[in-house]
């Protein structure tokens, strides 16, 4: 009679242990809105890199895969006698894909302490716009360098101009090259802006502006009535119906001034943003031709100058140098901290790196035909650089210390995953820790019935 | 295969035959004790010796004023998983055997519980003082490899008073399988905290990625919805219940 005691323990202990690993961690992780949290259907994402270089010039070819491109970032929507902006800046993915693709590339020589072994992450302080918990302020609160602060993780505690202007003197600045489907593509180009005391834009001309008058709440330009229609239609957008080869972008060239007496419809849609030819240095990046989306595939190629003049701004490329890169692609409408990232990426000029640049003759244009350096992406969560450095939340803070390379200790998915953890760190710490003890009272039940249950020879007499 | 309730039944004077044996097995647990410490303070010893780094040290934000290197839990690790692997075998190989070799395995399964137990402690409070609670609690890998150390410790805890108590008995009938059963359990979590703690110290197994493929990512915390918790601590509750209900009922004329 015991045994089946015994068994039926056994049996129900075993189911209960199957029970919990089939249901555990479900429950907590999920899209929560009211804190900007949306997780990403895919953590991890692919992208293929390779460079090239003549000594004037050096190029970047990225290749990566997008369901379908999104040819729009922000529009404005005629709706009952008002334009409205749709699109653009949106938490998490966008479900009207009105917020273009991108890829993004942080460059370094060197010169930014710690770069090279962690990427982006150094740039992530406490409070930055999007993050959980943080007030909407005015300004955007963007990436940083801790060495522009006196406290590295508060924001607000920037360093005094001159020693700022310093600190980007010896190179404390991440170049940082920005592609944009929508805003920059069309005419060949790529925004060059920067990462230091947050992120700034090279000087010049912007290749894009906004195509909004204040005062009047009316677009300041619209399609040419003359080539057709003057305004797009906004569920033709959505949808992914304008494509390559219809008038989706408006420039400064071919847009003609808005007409406020023309009977607008609702749903006509035009772009919130004017293209047009960047200056200065905010203009060094340049595409040999505008990119298209083939296959499943985007295939962006960028040139810029190896040494552009303005080394306040840009890293200067030179023959037989070694440099770091990291790398952001927007996929899937999605903007903002919503992207994936690459852990950080050593570049050789001919020499020994992860990704080789190779020469070229002067004069020639890239053959391509080296193969692809293969990056692996994912989705980066909210880690900041102080969670990272303190060795009360992280137990690797003193691996920090030592210099040790993030991917020595940690792979792509494994860092998604744990900044998933990251954005519910209180609630599945706690989860956990009723997991803990409520598990230990199981094993102390099954310990204590098996006690009773078992039976000794001479009781089984 | 002859199973030990088709044995002649034992001698009535079993009972005063362990009480003879006793002081002997006191002296051998006594002996492998004393070897069992003189082992370890060598190898304490030896990983002093070797747990220096290189380079400038230098000063980390939020660290404790002290801890200690990961090397002696890393050291001490090895002690528990080895004594508590080695009486599962013996488990195993007496579960499927009555052989007289697999008889004399069965006296050594619940010292070699027993002592792994004590290490067990020892290197889980060795573990305890590599990393600030609040830091490692926030790392999913350090809190699978807490997780799975508590409930190996928990349960070999629980398989040592069971070895001790049943020691001669553990075989009887069908209750073997039982024992087996739990052994099993036991050697699989085992295993588990064993690839969390390589996991955690930068090489991660086969049998990490062995989780994976079976549902369990390891760099994601290991934790229950609460009503799988409310079930069990009810079926805590039931079990307890159903041992003192069973014990009654063994207990109570025919």
């Amino acid at each position: 009679m015991h045994i089946k005691y015994l068994a039926g323990s056994v049996a129900l202990f075993a189911g209960l242990l199957a029970l919990g690993w089939i249901t555990h961690g479900t429950s907590i992780v999920q899209n929560d809105p009211e804190r900007n949290i949306f997780i990403p259907e895919d953590l991890t994402s692919e992208l293929q890199v390779k460079a090239t270089y003549d000594g004037t010039n050096i190029w970047f070819r990225y290749r990566w895969p997008a369901e379908r491109p999104m040819l729009f970032n922000d529009v404005l929507v005629y709706q009952d006698g008002a334009w409205e902006e749709r699109g653009g800046e949106v938490m998490g993915p966008d479900p009207d894909n009105l917020v273009e693709d991108r890829v993004a590339m942080m460059v370094d020589d060197g010169a930014v302490p710690l770069f090279g072994r962690y990427g982006g992450y150094i740039t992530i302080g406490e409070g930055l716009t999007t993050f959980t918990g943080v007030p909407e302020t005015e300004e955007e609160r963007s990436k940083y360098l801790p060495s522009t602060r006196t406290d590295p993780n508060d924001f607000e505690t920037i360093k005094p101009e001159t020693d700022l202007e310093a600190l980007r003197a010896a190179g404390q600045f991440i170049d940082l090259w920005d592609w944009k489907s929508s805003r920059t593509n069309p005419l060949g180009q790529a925004d060059d802006t920067s990462v230091g005391a947050e992120r700034e834009d090279d000087a010049g001309t912007a290749p894009y502006f906004v195509n909004f008058n204040e005062d009047t709440g009316q677009p300041l330009f619209m399609f040419d009535p003359a080539k057709g229609d003057p305004a797009l239609k906004i569920d033709a957008v959505m949808a992914g119906d304008v494509g390559f080869n219809d008038s989706y972008y408006l420039t400064e060239a071919s847009a003609v001034p808005f007409d406020p007496n023309r009977q607008w419809q609702n749903g006509d849609t035009l772009p919130r943003q004017i293209l047009r030819q960047g200056a200065g240095s905010r203009a060094d990046i340049a595409m040999p031709a505008a990119a298209r989306w083939r296959n499943g595939f985007w295939d962006v190629t960028l040139v810029r100058k190896m040494d552009t003049g303005n080394p306040l701004e840009d890293k200067i490329f030179r023959e037989g140098g070694s440099y770091d890169l990291a790398f952001a692609v927007f996929r899937k409408a999605s903007t903002m901290r919503w992207h994936y990232v690459s852990l950080p990426v050593s570049l050789g000029l001919e020499q020994p790196a992860q990704m080789v640049a190779e020469r070229i003759e002067p004069g020639t244009e890239p053959d391509w035909t080296q193969p692809w350096t293969e990056i692996k992406t994912y989705y980066p969560g909210q880690v900041t650089w102080g969670r990272l450095t303190d060795a009360r939340q992280h137990p690797g803070a003193d691996r920090i210390a030592q210099r040790v390379p993030v991917a020595y200790r940690h792979g792509e998915e494994q860092l998604a995953l744990y900044g998933i953890e990251m954005e519910f760190a209180k609630e599945i710490r706690t989860q956990w820790l009723w997991t803990l003890f409520i598990s230990l009272g199981l094993i102390v039940g099954m310990g204590i019935n098996i006690n009773l249950l078992m039976r000794r020879r001479e009781a089984a007499k | 295969m002859t199973h030990p309730s088709n044995l002649p039944a034992p001698s009535t004077n079993a009972g005063k035959e362990d009480d003879m044996k006793r002081p002997g097995l006191m002296q051998r647990g006594g002996r492998i004790g004393l070897a069992t410490a003189a082992l370890l303070i060598a190898a304490s010893g030896a990983a002093l010796a070797h747990s220096e780094g290189g380079g400038v040290t230098m000063v980390v934000e939020g660290a404790p004023s002290w801890s200690l290197s990961p090397v002696y839990h890393i050291l001490m690790a090895h002690f528990p998983v080895g004594l508590w692997m080695t009486a599962y075998l013996f488990i195993l190989i007496r579960s499927l055997s009555d052989a007289d070799i697999s008889v004399r395995l069965q006296q050594a399964i619940w010292p070699l519980a027993a002592i792994g137990t004590l290490a067990g402690f020892v290197t889980y409070g060795l573990g305890l003082t590599i990393y600030p609670w609040s830091a490692i609690t926030e790392s999913p890998l350090g809190r699978n490899h807490i997780i799975l150390a508590s409930w190996t410790l928990g349960y070999w805890t629980v398989m040592s008073v069971l070895g001790y108590r049943f020691r001669h008995d553990l075989f009887e009938g069908a209750q073997r399988w039982v024992t087996l059963a739990l052994a099993t359990i036991g050697a699989m979590v085992i295993t588990i905290t064993g690839t969390l703690g390589g996991s955690l110290t930068g090489t991660p197994s086969l049998v990490t990625k062995s989780l994976n493929w079976i549902g369990w990512n390891v760099y994601m915390t290991f934790y229950m919805p609460t009503w799988v918790l409310v079930l069990y601590a009810a079926g805590a509750v039931l079990l307890i219940a159903i041992g003192v209900w069973g014990y009654r009922m063994n207990r109570a004329p025919n």
